[in-house]
């Protein structure tokens, strides 16, 4: 079977929500890599394929938004592209659906990725609002006008904010802060143990800040053009436990353990990965960063959403005939510390293994391989853009560290746990 | 020739079809053989009363009537001719209104000037869907208005602000744009064009001709257009605009509202008699045969082409590097960019290029405030713009334009590192105002495909783009920098390789001489309002401020160690450029540049000199034009251009020397040679200073009593 290259990738900095990119649109950040992938590669865009990009918001003015990005970023027209959705775990399904489309022979190159503005989520009107708005737009009299404006009120005005929305669970109508404290209560996760979680992020993201620009491009945001924005904002050099401590539990505000310290923050930004069939990359004369070598999602209940990846990752394991002490990096998606540290307790408990049958191939994850350059603590997570960036950033690390063997893994919200393994 | 028929009539089904299809020619003319064969078959359509419409048609793919012959207005030397021809034009576009079945316009291409009246005169326009129609009277553009009625019916039909708007400008509009003022009736796509218009003829035959009247849309509107004290307003407004842009130079503008304004609501006699009359005023002035000299050589150097490069393909430009970042950078970056070119754009450091990305960004903003373009088309042409500090995307370039700071070291390095970075065939071009492009060329890979391509700040407005060819210029590179400098809309102009190219040579030489009459005691607007009242549009200090004295300087020094001694910068300006205050820039220089532009007072600490007493305005413009003028006649005699139309091209765009005056070549001949040296000469002794002395070329047409456009090519 042919493997499948990723020759190459780039990202924008991930920046948190309103700040620098605060006017700077999902397509627009999209365009950015995309296009600066093309520049650093040379690429002739003629061998392009079909774009495949991963977002969640979805924004109203960019649909499909893979098509934008496309087109904005220099890509013919003749060549399709289309927007795929999996959550938090968009970026990587835009990598593995191009992979499927390489390996059943339908592409040969594409250009993936996921990108996410979430300073750019609207607020939603009500729908009574909205309902009244639709309502004046047919009256036909001043008497019927009348009658609708009297029927005013002014909750109506208040907005429903869709970045809230998107991130509670229409089916267990948890929020995913929420699903973060039941993992956390279940395994017995205390305050102090995320918290130190959370440190060592931001810790390992300030000191991979020189590594980390290897992947980035610098970006000098619209609409004011002042300066270039030349890594992640997120990471905090001066983090410590005590400033940590001091912070409130949001999604339980009494009894919970989950703070905006210790949970992934919300941001924005892009990754773009030039994707090909080995056979194309070698007859291109190019150099991959590596292959990717299995890939497998599965669901979880959607309250234990976080709980995704220690379900992923052995499916990913066996289906590549590995075991989790033969990966020599792992990279599992920051979405809340309390979630990561559950799924390390599930990977590493012989009753969790013998409950769904993974004896064998899951174990102890060593701590010193997990995440080497921070995470979505400090570093943030564009939801639609992570996966695309894990990989990315895996495999940069892989080249770096010289290491054969990667693992990254994702929860998802509504219940699903991504995961991927990279090879050189 | 000018026998065969250029308009042709049959009769369709009852409807009476008029053709304009003028032989060997792309276009179709109103010339007064046109106009004379269409009075014969109009005679033949009022004594037809089986005919129940009859419709202009043109066989001429994108193009309706392009308008009046300009020959035929250039050779009207007399104000009585221009009164004959326009009176005898009106009264057979009468013929079409006074049809008692309705007569239709069919325009599914260019309908300019008398073209736009044709139509006007007709019952009804109907036009296409076609991206290619423009309409409108051009005229002023020529230092006319128009002459067939368009004075009268335009507003008429359109209402007054939109016409006179219109007829002031000379603006062109889109067809939808005049359906929405009401100057077409109807679009039709392109496609079904004879089924819609046969219904449309059926549907107006039926109904008759009368159409309902304008509606103002608004009661501001309504207020305007139909009271005595709106209209007033409308025109006191309208002139005020024109003496804005105009600053009175140009008569045609204030000629229309003066007859629109006494005319507008009379009856059709007494309004085309005015018309004609005020036509017959302007087209016999110098200003009118300028600005008709003018068109002619725009037309030609648009579509320049090199003797020698005609069968060359030139390379098509998909993707360009720009070198350099800062507002040149940017102007240009914006400028590929908005014509679907991809711009790599590189600098040293970020800040740089994040300034290089707010001018290109300005630049587009202004358009979308103008209504130009449309806010997407804005961060679409952003988007085609990326950037870095290394030679990273520059592979697949085609072509390479360098704009970074003017030091020949500098630049010669970077010639010598892009011959890595580029392929082989990319064009290597460098936007110096004044060093040797063959020395860059010489540090390339392959000197052939280096050029100069010489932008002028800002470079969104200079229509101009100075094409420098070195002795090692391959064809192909001239021909591929000849085709996009037509492709970014801009009108080239093909210049030796020389020190200061022409037309910042000819510039400075005037630039430091005003510096030299301020050092005299002058006062900094007193010597920029000379120059403004002869119709620059920009005095030399407010130019020095607006472009940067630290740019000035340099190239003055430049010039200076190139050509010698006249060039050296005058005190004033080493004095201001040490303080570095080089202009509007750094928020100061000759001006301060605050929200209103005063005077700097430092400037006259700097001169020791006190105020005199009587300046002495005409002395100060000959010292200043004149030295254009015999700097011009060097450029000629070394054959840094070909010709003087070269030089009034040049001159007029990249500088904005007033088109009125028909360029600066052109003024020389209207003043005379043979004047001019002698002014020179008594400069010379004046001021006991060499740079006044006439050089030969100038010499050599003063002794034969000759001007720089009697050259027989120009007569032609």
């Amino acid at each position: 079977m042919e493997r499948i290259a990723i020759v190459e990738g780039i990202r924008t900095p991930f920046c948190k929500i309103s700040t620098l990119f605060d006017r700077v649109s999902a397509q627009e950040l999209g365009r950015i890599a995309v296009r600066e992938l093309i520049e650093r590669t040379s690429l002739d865009v003629g061998v392009v394929d079909e774009v495949i990009f991963g977002n969640v918001a979805q924004p109203a003015d960019a649909a499909n938004i893979s098509r934008v990005i496309a087109l904005l970023a220099g890509i013919p027209i003749t060549t399709p592209a289309f927007t795929v959705h999996r959550n938090c775990a968009s970026g990587i399904e835009a990598v593995t659906t191009a992979s499927l489309k390489i390996l059943s022979g339908e592409a040969q190159c594409i250009i993936a990725g996921g990108t996410e503005s979430m300073s750019n989520i609207p607020f939603l009107l009500t729908k009574d609002l909205q309902d009244m708005i639709f309502k004046w737009g047919r009256a036909k009299t001043i008497v019927e006008k009348a009658q609708i404006a009297l029927s005013f009120k002014l909750k109506f005005l208040t907005p429903r904010v869709g970045l809230h929305l998107g991130l509670t669970d229409p089916v267990c109508g948890l929020n995913m802060g929420q699903t973060g404290e039941v993992l956390a209560k279940e395994f017995g996760i205390t305050r102090k143990e995320q918290d130190q979680f959370a440190l060592l992020s931001h810790q390992r993201a300030v000191a991979a800040k020189k590594v980390l620009r290897e992947e980035i491009v610098p970006v000098i945001p619209a609409p004011k053009y002042q300066a270039a924005v030349e890594s992640d904002n997120g990471p905090r050099e001066n983090q410590t436990m005590e400033a940590l401590a001091k912070l409130k539990p949001i999604f339980e505000k009494q009894t919970g353990t989950v703070t905006a310290g210790n949970s992934s923050q919300v941001t924005d930004g892009a990754a773009a990965l030039l994707v090909m069939s080995e056979k194309k990359a070698r007859e291109l004369n190019l150099e991959p960063l590596g292959f990717v070598r299995a890939f497998a999602v599965a669901g979880v209940e959607p309250q234990r959403m976080g709980i995704g990846p220690a379900h992923a990752i052995p499916k990913v394991l066996r289906k590549a005939g590995l075991t989790l002490k033969q990966i020599q990096a792992i990279e599992i998606n920051e979405a809340f510390a309390a979630q990561v540290l559950a799924c390390l307790r599930a990977l590493d408990s012989q009753e969790f293994a013998k409950e769904f049958g993974y004896e064998g191939i899951i174990g102890n994850v060593n701590a010193d391989i997990l995440n080497v350059n921070g995470g979505s603590i400090a570093l943030g997570h564009p939801v639609g853009a992570t996966g695309a960036r894990l990989i990315l950033t895996m495999l940069k690390h892989l080249k770096r560290a010289n290491l054969n063997l990667g693992l990254v893994s994702l929860c998802i919200g509504g219940g699903q746990g991504a995961a991927v393994i990279l090879e050189r | 020739m000018e026998n065969q028929n250029s308009v042709f009539y049959h009769v369709k089904n009852n409807v009476g079809v008029i053709e304009f299809d003028q032989p060997d020619s792309k276009v179709n003319l109103l010339s007064s053989a046109a106009l004379k064969q269409l009075e014969v078959f109009l005679e033949e359509i009022r004594s037809n009363s089986m005919l129940k419409a009859v419709v202009f048609v043109s066989k001429k793919q994108d193009v309706f009537i392009a308008g009046a012959d300009i020959k035929e207005i250039e050779g009207i030397k007399v104000p009585q001719d221009g009164e004959l021809k326009s009176r005898a034009g009106q009264q057979i576009l009468d013929k079409i209104e006074d049809l008692r079945i309705p007569a239709i316009a069919v325009i599914d291409g260019v309908a300019l000037g008398g073209g736009c009246e044709l139509a006007l005169a007709c019952h009804y326009r109907v036009a296409t869907f076609n991206e290619k129609i423009k309409m409108g009277l051009p005229e002023v553009n020529l230092g006319i208005i128009p002459g067939f009625g368009g004075t009268y019916r335009l507003p008429k039909l359109v209402g007054l602000t939109q016409g006179l708007k219109m007829i002031l400008t000379g603006k062109l509009i889109s067809s939808r744009e005049a359906f929405k003022v009401g100057l077409v009736d109807r679009i039709f796509p392109q496609k079904n064009l004879d089924i819609l218009l046969d219904q449309f003829v059926d549907e107006v035959s039926a109904k008759g001709y009368h159409r309902k009247p304008r509606k103002e849309k608004t009661i501001q509107e309504f207020l305007l257009e139909r009271t005595s004290l709106g209209r007033g307003i409308i025109f006191d407004q309208a002139r005020k605009t024109v003496l804005k842009t105009t600053k009175g130079f140009y008569p045609a503008p204030l000629k229309a509202i003066e007859v629109i304004k006494s005319t507008y609501g009379l009856n059709r006699v007494t309004a085309l008699s005015r018309e004609a009359k005020a036509f017959s005023e302007l087209v016999a002035t110098d200003v009118s045969k300028n600005l008709i000299q003018l068109f002619y050589l725009t037309e030609k150097y648009r579509k320049l082409i090199v003797p020698g490069t005609e069968s060359i393909a030139p390379l098509q430009i998909k993707k360009c590097a720009v070198l350099g970042a800062g507002i040149m950078g940017g102007g240009i970056a914006q400028l590929l960019s908005s014509r679907k070119i991809w711009v790599r754009l590189k600098d040293v450091h970020y800040d740089a290029i994040a300034k290089g990305l707010k001018a290109a960004s300005l630049i587009y903003q202004k358009a979308v405030k103008a209504r130009k373009i449309k806010e997407f088309e804005s961060s679409v042409g952003m988007a085609r713009i990326t950037s870095t500090l290394d030679y990273s995307g520059f592979q697949d370039a085609d072509m390479v334009i360098e704009a970074v700071v003017e030091n020949i070291d500098v630049k010669k390095n970077i010639f010598k590192e892009l011959s890595a970075a580029v392929s082989s065939k990319a064009i290597l071009c460098t936007n110096t105002s004044a060093l040797s492009v063959t020395e860059m060329a010489k540090e390339a890979k392959d000197p052939s495909r280096v050029i100069g391509l010489h932008f002028f700040n800002p470079v969104e407005r200079m229509p101009l783009i100075e094409i420098i060819k070195t002795d090692l210029t391959s064809p192909e590179t001239i021909a591929s920098a000849l085709q996009c400098t037509k492709r970014l809309g801009k009108t080239p102009i093909i210049v030796k390789d020389s020190c200061g190219f022409l037309v910042n040579r000819i510039l400075l030489g005037y630039v430091n001489e005003s510096g030299r009459i301020l050092e005299e005691g002058n006062r900094v607007e007193y010597v920029d309002r000379v120059m403004t009242d002869f119709g620059m549009p920009m005095g030399p200090f407010a130019l020095s401020d607006e472009v940067g004295l630290d740019v000035g300087f340099k190239v003055l020094q430049i010039l200076e160690k190139g050509l010698g001694e006249r060039f050296k910068p005058v005190g004033i300006f080493e004095k201001v450029y040490q303080k570095k205050t080089f202009g509007k820039k750094t928020g100061k220089g000759f001006y301060i540049h605050g929200k209103k532009r005063i005077p700097n007072p430092e400037i006259y600490g700097m001169i020791t000199k006190s105020a005199l007493p009587d300046p002495q305005r005409s002395e100060y413009l000959k010292r200043m034009v004149y030295t254009m003028i015999n700097e011009a006649a060097r450029c000629l005699q070394e054959g840094i251009v070909d010709n003087a139309e070269t030089v009034d091209v040049g001159m007029i765009m990249g500088t904005g020397f007033p088109a009125f005056r028909g360029g600066l070549l052109r003024y020389t001949d209207f003043v005379g040679p043979e004047n001019i040296v002698n002014d020179l000469l008594r400069l010379k002794e004046k001021f006991n200073a060499e740079r006044f002395l006439p050089c030969d070329y100038l010499n050599n047409l003063s002794r034969a009593n000759k001007k720089f456009y009697q050259d027989p090519a120009y007569n032609e």
